[in-house]
């Protein structure tokens, strides 16, 4: 019963592996710099390490929005949001599985008649409109250090293509963990306060409760990868990479700089430290922080047809996305509720912690199937090497075969 | 990523040899006009099988490259263009082979009055080749550089366009002792040479396009 109410944020998790993995690894795949199966499996691991040591950062600040309370709410909320983008990507309209989670969150909290913290609120919506701006500025600071070291070195062509294609796939991969680290709050955020799980004992590590919740979203967001970001990779990353491939790897850089900074606990602790005041741990749209990204870099460059259209879209998404999952959410809760007699939370008293209300589940199965589970991604990934390995030694040997017979034949 | 380094490093080394075979072919096709012009033919016949040699070990090496570049995916953006450029510069070498086998089939007599002109027009036409050289290895490395290097490519070709039209008529206008076929063979060599030269300007108009693009 607790796997068929996590479906609708597993299957949340699936659609945001297909369409934001390209954020990362498009424009190495579209500019065929790198396979797309080397990409898919780099993203996928990164995706779920990134998910499950970094992702509680973000994933609190949705709790303390709203703090869903019942795992009927939870599931509606993530299938409110799920239809949000569906709706809103089938009418051509830009979308955010960040922005549809936070407004079907506040269609809970109205709903259900608890208070929306107006402070936790305007840290996200903050958030949401500076991780572009920053995105920007990293672009061209980056972009412009990127170019004097290649003036400055005169590094031969095919190597620089090679630093690049490495760059890329490195940067890819801290783009993807720095993804499921800010991004699994949207899949799993909502169930969080409601699961209470036991900690899972792996012998030399621990999974706690929401661990285990980000270990499943992740592995969700690797299915969706693998099995459905390819063809949005190859037609998303060609625009992107239209700026080249040494653009391509500091848009990525930048743009997962900006994810990582928002969902980084340690950094933001660093902050508070050297007296700063501390990062909000907020999940943000990939896909806009790339488009900030992209303007950045074309503003530092002169290009005078900057795309205003998009930029408007963008800002018409912030209002329109949240505004359209609540209504859903808010209607959603309220069918679960009267019509099917799910419950989907209730009233936090004043003073109480929202997880105070939430009772312990005791799922042993649940446990043995995140063994396996874990078990599982070990053999495929030793298997992947393997097959990697011999892949390249074969493609190796019949290449010098095929020119010693070509050659044997012509003298 | 090993395995990708060493490709990387392999695939310079023999971007770098083919151009060096290119650079060969043209030195030794120079020698080679001048040692039949002087009547060496023994001189002649080795520099022939030299050119033969190195135009060997170019096509050898172009293949290589094209497979490399495809195989290992590497340059996807501008391997088109490299491979093309590789082909263009072949070309230039393959032409050099097949001028010094024409001659050596068809053994021209040049009038030693004419040798000044054909050895100038050999020198210029080679000339403008070899100025390609250090513009398509700049490509690779300082792309800034590689148009003001193509300058004299262009200057060359030029001359060699001046020289060979002046040699072309002298013959047929000064020259009243020769007869008309052996007039017409002296102006098939002599597009033979200056066909070096046309062919360098084919790949350094491709390199310029090359250099802009890379640059922007």
């Amino acid at each position: 019963m607790i796997l068929f109410f996590l479906t609708s944020g597993l299957f949340l998790g699936w659609s945001l592996g297909a369409n934001d993995a390209s954020n990362v690894f498009g424009s190495a795949v579209g500019s065929k710099m790198v396979s797309f199966r080397k990409a898919a499996i780099i993203a996928s691991i990164a995706v779920i390490f990134g998910a499950v040591l970094q992702g509680a950062g973000a994933s609190d600040t949705l709790g303390k929005l709203g703090a869903v309370n019942a795992l009927g709410g939870s599931f509606t909320l993530a299938l409110a949001a799920a239809l949000c983008v569906y709706l809103m990507t089938k009418f051509s309209l830009p979308v955010s599985t960040t922005q549809a989670i936070v407004g079907a969150i506040i269609g809970w909290n109205l709903f259900t008649g608890n208070r929306t913290d107006s402070a936790t609120l305007s840290k996200i919506v903050i958030t949401w409109i500076s991780g572009p701006v920053l995105g920007a500025l990293f672009a061209v600071l980056l972009y412009i250090l990127l170019n004097k070291i290649k003036k400055n070195l005169k590094i031969h062509l095919i190597s620089f293509e090679s630093y690049i294609r490495t760059g890329l796939i490195v940067v890819g991969a801290f783009g993807a963990y720095s993804l499921g680290a800010n991004n699994i709050a949207n899949v799993m955020g909502v169930f969080v306060p409601v699961f209470n799980l036991q900690d899972l004992n792996l012998g030399l590590f621990s999974l706690s409760s929401s661990q285990q919740l980000f270990l499943l979203g992740s592995l969700a967001i690797a299915f969706g990868i693998m099995t459905y970001s390819k063809k949005v990779m190859e037609t998303v990353g060609a625009n992107i990479v239209e700026l080249t491939a040494e653009s391509a790897l500091v848009v990525v850089l930048a743009g997962s700089l900006v994810l990582f900074i928002f969902s980084s606990t340690g950094l933001s602790d660093f902050f508070v430290k050297t007296g700063l005041p501390a990062i909000p741990m907020v999940p943000i749209s990939s896909s806009q922080v790339i488009v900030g990204c992209v303007i950045g870099i074309g503003l530092y460059k002169g290009v005078r047809n900057i795309n205003f259209k998009l930029l408007g879209e963008i800002a018409l998404g912030w209002v329109a996305t949240p505004v359209m999952s609540g209504l859903i959410a808010f209607f959603s809760l309220f069918f679960m509720k009267n019509i099917f007699g799910i419950e989907v939370g209730h009233k936090i008293a004043e003073g109480l912690k929202p997880s105070d209300s939430v009772p312990v589940i005791p799922d042993e199965n649940m446990s043995g199937i995140i063994k396996y589970l874990l078990l599982g991604i070990v053999v495929a990934g030793l298997l992947t090497i393997v097959y990697y390995y011999l892949l390249e030694r074969k493609k190796t040997r019949e290449l010098k075969l095929s020119e010693e017979k070509f050659w044997k034949n012509m003298l | 990523m090993a395995v990708f380094t060493r490709t990387t490093k392999n695939l310079i080394l023999k971007i770098d040899e083919f151009f060096d075979n290119i650079e060969l072919g043209l030195l030794v096709f120079r020698e080679g006009i001048k040692s039949y012009l002087e009547n060496d033919m023994e001189s002649f016949s080795r520099h022939l099988q030299k050119v033969d040699t190195l135009e060997g070990n170019a096509d050898m090496l172009q293949r290589s490259i094209e497979n490399e570049m495809i195989t290992h995916s590497i340059l996807p953006q501008h391997r088109e263009e490299v491979v093309k450029l590789i082909e263009e510069l072949d070309e230039i070498i393959d032409s050099v082979k097949r001028s010094l086998y024409e001659i050596n089939i068809e053994m021209p007599q040049i009038p030693s009055s004419l040798n000044k002109d054909f050895i100038s027009l050999t020198e210029t036409s080679t000339n403008a080749a070899e100025e390609l050289i250090p513009a398509a290895r700049a490509y690779f490395k300082a792309p800034y550089t590689v148009r003001e290097k193509l300058l004299k490519v262009y200057y060359f070709e030029k001359e060699t366009d001046k020289l060979s039209l002046n040699t072309k008529k002298r013959i047929f206008q000064n020259m009243n002792d020769i007869d008309l076929a052996h007039k017409a063979h002296l102006r098939y060599i002599i597009h033979h040479i200056e066909n070096i030269s046309d062919k360098a300007q084919k790949a350094a108009d491709l390199l310029s396009a090359m250099a802009i693009k890379i640059v922007m």
